[in-house]
């Protein structure tokens, strides 16, 4: 073992139940090295999010890796909060045991800068919310990057969204903020509608993963309450979307994409906030900045999401 | 059986345009249309050079409904073109008749307005460029908006774009007025590139097409190597005739897969005006404005390009 390579990584992230699973999908792989965690304002408000990541990272045994927390808003839009699937808590509603660990004081930007530098170019950046965290890390730290190997974004969509018929969520809840990332230089992986909604998760497997152990009993449960609503939108299971972009930097033989063009409307009336990339037209922007995931191994993905949970 | 169908009053406009002109051959050759008037709009070309590719085309293919000329703008819109894809008259490639009728002297949405006021029945609008006049007709007559059975467009695109990789050209073109049409309530069919991009004509069916041999048939095959030397340029196997589905899907809806869903224009942006947005997803809860075709029996619709070309024997 000591001569593999860990990879070191980062995650910001808006707990969020498809974060909690992601959160516990990163926890129990050895390769990845987590230097950190940050929260911030999303599916439920800074206050939870910040409490949810400190209580799910104690919950999945892993005290030791620090919790940040970051902005509690967007950078000019007013916030928008994704209750109705993820609960009061953030959590589906279901009650976690509070963390005694230390709160850490540095904000989420400096500490996510402090570890780039440390890791050398190496530091690989996992992003499942909204993009605020990391716009206002690559504002105030010019040389950020440089320093990072590749930010994994959860969020977007190549074709249509969820939050507007035009956005997805993570993008529409701040736009200018993801447009300063996809411009940033640093290679992006973009884990999209395009792909997500393939990656779901059915209601039976869902339960069967509920057997295996507390950790995996907590994540169906939490799920629950996000189920309804996906089943309302014709979603029949819950959509990986978070865990997706945690396992992508491990397992990305699981995924399939194209190198794309993409930029983030900022100005648009019912497009602000889409990700438009010019994989399909005849028109090209004159920059590659991302490659977008556009289709996943649903049976393989699901068989290793259960497997890494059953190592709790 | 086709005779045994009801005949579907048209009126064409377009901004002929290679595709707009095979789509008016498409439409005059069926007996299931019946053209009560053609009109032409500024896009691929300025409006003078469309009218007079109009003109050219109608005495071609025998069409002598009256004709109405369109402004030499957008609404709001600064104009855009399209040589690269259609040539600098507008309509590159074969010879043609010069016309032999005038324009009827009313503009375009005035001769809509007529046509649909003095028509039985409802009339079905086929535009297949900016939607520039039908917008303009919709602003000023909103009385005739209950005679307008259907629109029946090529434009946008529920996914992409062509012109930009949002947007596809002939919304881009005149987006305030596409807005206009969408918010309409008129029932629309919307062949956008979703469907339009698979509607190809191979090599091989250019020569099926010529091998019909009247004047009409090889003006079209010609027509089609003109227009795939743009498309082959950026890797299209065949041409895609956009328009052509527009006319295609009222004469024959069962080569068609489509989907209602509530479309929205953009009209601002930085990289999406003239983005067609479909609610995919259904977040919004609106009702459907659109019936978009979303895929076409390709070999069906050459079949029915090369039945409408022997109609000219």
């Amino acid at each position: 073992m000591t001569d593999v390579k860990r990879i070191p990584l980062w995650l910001d992230c808006d707990p969020g139940v498809d974060d909690a699973m992601a959160m516990a999908l990163m926890l129990a792989l050895p390769p990845y090295e987590v230097k950190g965690i940050s929260a911030v304002a999303g599916n439920v408000e800074l206050s939870k999010t910040f409490q949810n990541a400190r209580n799910l990272a104690a919950f999945f045994g892993h005290k030791d890796v620090p919790v940040y927390a970051g902005a509690d808003r967007p950078l000019f839009r007013e916030p928008r909060t994704a209750y109705f699937v993820h609960g009061e808590n953030g959590l589906g509603n279901v009650a976690l045991p509070a963390s005694d660990a230390p709160v850490e004081q540095l904000p989420a930007w400096d500490a996510l800068y402090e570890a780039a530098k440390a890791a050398a170019g190496e530091l690989v950046l996992v992003a499942i919310g909204p993009l605020t965290n990391v716009a206002l890390a690559l504002m105030k730290h010019g040389s950020l990057g440089k320093l990072l190997k590749r930010i994994v974004i959860m969020g977007g969509s190549a074709s249509w969204g969820n939050a507007t018929p035009a956005a997805e969520a993570n993008i529409f809840c701040d736009p200018e903020a993801a447009s300063t990332v996809f411009q940033c230089g640093v290679p992006i992986v973009m884990c999209g509608l395009d792909m997500t909604l393939k990656a779901v998760m059915s209601p039976a497997e869902l339960d069967r993963m509920g057997e295996l152990n507390p950790t995996a009993k907590f994540l169906r449960d939490a799920a629950q309450h996000g189920l309804a609503y996906s089943q309302a939108h014709g979603i029949d299971g819950m959509a990986l979307h978070d865990p997706t972009a945690v396992l992508y930097p491990l397992y990305s033989e699981l995924f399939s994409g194209e190198e794309a063009g993409v930029a983030v409307e900022t100005k648009g009336t019912v497009t602000y906030g889409k990700t438009v990339t010019d994989l399909y037209s005849d028109k090209q922007f004159p920059f590659k900045n991302a490659l977008v995931l556009l289709d996943v191994d649903r049976e393989k993905l699901i068989l290793r999401v259960g497997e890494i949970l059953s190592r709790y | 059986m086709e005779q045994a169908k009801k005949t579907i009053p048209v009126i064409l406009d377009g901004d002929p345009g290679h595709d707009d002109a095979i789509a008016w051959v498409l439409a005059k050759a069926s007996p299931r249309l019946d053209i009560r008037a053609c009109t032409s709009v500024c896009g691929n070309q300025t409006i003078e050079k469309t009218t007079y590719n109009a003109l050219r085309i109608c005495t071609l293919i025998g069409n002598h409904a009256p004709f109405g000329v369109g402004r030499p703008r957008p609404l709001v819109a600064q104009p855009i073109i399209a040589p690269t894809v259609h040539g600098k008259s507008g309509l590159d490639g074969p010879d043609l008749p010069e016309p032999d009728f005038e324009p009827c002297g009313l503009d375009a949405p005035a001769l809509m307005a007529k046509v649909i006021e003095e028509s039985d029945e409802p009339v079905t609008l086929v535009p297949t460029g900016p939607l520039t006049n039908v917008a303009a007709l919709l602003l000023t007559r909103p009385d005739l908006k209950a005679k307008i059975d259907r629109i029946s467009l090529m434009g946008g695109g529920i996914a992409y774009g062509n012109w930009t990789p949002a947007a596809e050209f002939n919304i881009l073109v005149d987006p305030e007025a596409a807005k206009i049409v969408f918010e309409s309530g008129i029932p629309i069919t919307m062949a956008g590139l979703d469907v339009t991009e698979k509607a190809l004509v191979f090599p091989e069916d250019f020569n099926r097409i010529r091998a019909v041999g009247n004047k009409v048939a090889q003006v079209v095959a010609d027509w089609l190597e003109f227009f795939y030397g743009f498309h082959r340029s950026l890797g299209y196997p065949g041409a895609p005739v956009h328009d052509a589905v527009a006319v295609a899907a009222l004469i024959k809806p069962e080569l068609m897969t489509t989907r209602d869903l509530f479309v929205q224009v953009e009209t601002a942006g930085d990289f999406c005006k003239g983005t067609t947005v479909g609610d995919w997803y259904g977040v919004t809860g609106q009702a459907p404005n659109a019936t978009c075709i979303l895929d076409i029996d390709r070999q069906g619709f050459v079949d029915l390009l090369v039945e409408a070309v022997k109609a000219y024997d």
